[in-house]
């Protein structure tokens, strides 16, 4: 369970994320959608106490996330896939992360061959291509075995395999129960991924509904989000 | 603890740290090399000159190799992480922060003495065996008579560590913090060193180079350090360049966003 109230964050004079309240539950996988700059990387950020908001609070099984022990072994994310090291090994990358938390080398194993990385476990990250790196920040986000999953767009760069692959895996880890935060920009995908979706726009909740919902009203999950976020739009072509 | 192990994990996985180790250790080899050369020089000169012939403290000279080295290892543990954006993963899985300077500074920290030990009293040993009683015994001074010095001038290689890793933490770049490091060592003593009187005396009694041997009293005469210090004072300032910045990088990791 993943709770947002009234969290408001300013970058100077940006207001990144604007009063936003939200509840992510378990059990189904909760598309997190939004333009480019609509603050979804800052509200997990948030979520994660890695920045502090000027107002309001995140919790995380309702608690805050930096009061948590032994955080990995409830909460796993994966934020930016080439936030690795280049000269050290997939192996030992989790590794590092691993020891913090109490967790073992036989752990890392486990989640190098989940994820499919087990052949290029002892090779250096830095010849990794985006797609490994995905599965890479995706092993790192399951090591602790955690019951709340965050993902930034963990589909880009990765192949139809792979993708197919993150569909499953999500829709997988949602039916044990976890609670499952989705973001990307493919509607698509996230049509066949994600039962729930929450969309935002220049910081503020724009939608909180069910994917269901969205389609019914539109003829695709595209055509909901294009329609909901037309006046929030902060990057745009001209046409 | 399971903090600690991590650090030590991250700095041995990469290339970079053995590299830095190794060139540090390098410094024992330039010395024996130097020491062996200038005693060649002795030997072949006339009576006249060996008598006025005088050879530096190898091991307090070749010093700024380990601390320069070390110290770039300090700041790489901290600012490598900012580059590659791990600093974001690393305070993900400990949310309260300072753990994860503090397992640095340990690890940077037992790296420094160890290395600093090894090649003060490894360069010293080398170099009192090839020069022997050459440049008018400046190697036949007892051992015990010497040791205080290589110690504290040892420990100033984990004081470089430190003052790496802080300055790392306080900045935030690689870049920025060795350009600090580098003008510690080498720009500000020249200059400090060539200042009119009382300033090159009094700042050059500050100059982390100087207090390793304001601690133990020892001649500074003709070095480009003063010698005012107390001993307690000095090592009291040594202290302070390893622990103030590491100390403030806390309050700032604590309070910045990551």
């Amino acid at each position: 369970m993943i709770e947002l109230r009234q969290l408001t964050k300013h970058y100077g004079v940006t207001l990144a994320v604007d009063d936003l309240t939200f509840t992510v539950t378990p059990g189904h996988v909760t598309g997190f959608l939004g333009p480019n700059g609509s603050g979804k990387s800052t509200a997990m950020r948030l979520i994660l106490g890695l920045d502090a908001p000027d107002s309001g609070e995140a919790l995380v099984n309702g608690r805050p996330y930096t009061s948590l022990s032994l955080p990995m072994r409830q909460v796993g994310a994966l934020l930016d896939a080439n936030a690795v090291h280049g000269g050290r090994s997939a192996y030992h990358h989790l590794l590092c992360l691993a020891r913090t938390n109490d967790l073992g080398p036989r752990r890392v194993t486990e989640v190098l061959e989940q994820v499919g990385l087990a052949g290029a476990a002892r090779r250096r990250v830095r010849g990794f291509s985006l797609g490994m790196k995905q599965r890479l920040g995706i092993a790192a986000a399951l090591l602790g075995d955690p019951g709340v999953l965050m993902f930034d767009e963990p589909v880009n760069g990765l192949d139809p395999g792979g993708v197919r692959w993150i569909r499953d895996l999500m829709r997988t880890l949602a039916a044990e129960g976890r609670t499952i935060l989705l973001s990307s920009h493919l509607m698509s995908e996230m049509a066949l991924t994600a039962d729930r979706i929450v969309i935002v726009g220049r910081g503020r909740l724009i939608a909180d509904t069910t994917v269901d919902a969205l389609t019914a009203s539109h003829p695709t999950l595209e055509d909901a989000y294009m329609a909901l976020t037309a006046s929030s739009a902060q990057f745009e072509a001209s046409p | 603890m399971h903090v600690i192990a991590s650090e030590w994990l991250k700095v041995r996985s990469v290339r970079s740290s053995h590299l830095i180790l190794i060139l540090s250790l390098g410094a024992i080899l330039l010395g024996v090399g130097l020491a062996w050369m200038a005693s060649g020089m002795y030997d072949s000169a006339p009576p006249a000159q060996q008598s006025r012939a005088r050879l530096a403290k190898l091991e307090e000279v070749l010093i700024v190799v380990p601390q320069l080295c070390l110290g770039v290892l300090g700041v790489l543990a901290i600012t490598s992480e900012y580059a590659t954006g791990t600093i974001r993963a690393s305070l993900t899985v400990v949310p309260r922060r300072w753990p994860v300077l503090t397992a640095k500074a340990t690890v940077v920290g037992a790296l420094g003495l160890l290395t600093g030990a090894t090649t003060v009293f490894g360069t010293y040993f080398l170099c009192r065996w090839v020069v022997g009683d050459r440049f008018a015994g400046v190697y036949t001074a007892p051992f015990l008579d010497k040791l205080p010095t290589l110690i504290t001038t040892g420990l100033s290689v984990a004081v470089f560590a430190l003052l790496g890793l802080g300055l790392g933490v306080i900045l935030r770049s690689t870049a920025g913090a060795i350009t600090i490091l580098v003008g510690l060592v080498y720009v500000i003593p020249m200059i400090v060193g060539n200042l009119p009187e009382p300033w090159s005396e009094l700042l050059g009694s500050v100059m982390i180079g100087s207090l390793p041997r304001q601690i133990t009293g020892d001649d500074l005469t003709y070095t480009v350090y003063g010698s005012l210090l107390a001993p307690a004072a000095a090592a009291t300032a040594l202290t302070a360049y390893a622990l103030l910045p590491v100390l403030a990088g806390a309050w700032l990791l604590r309070r910045r966003d990551a």
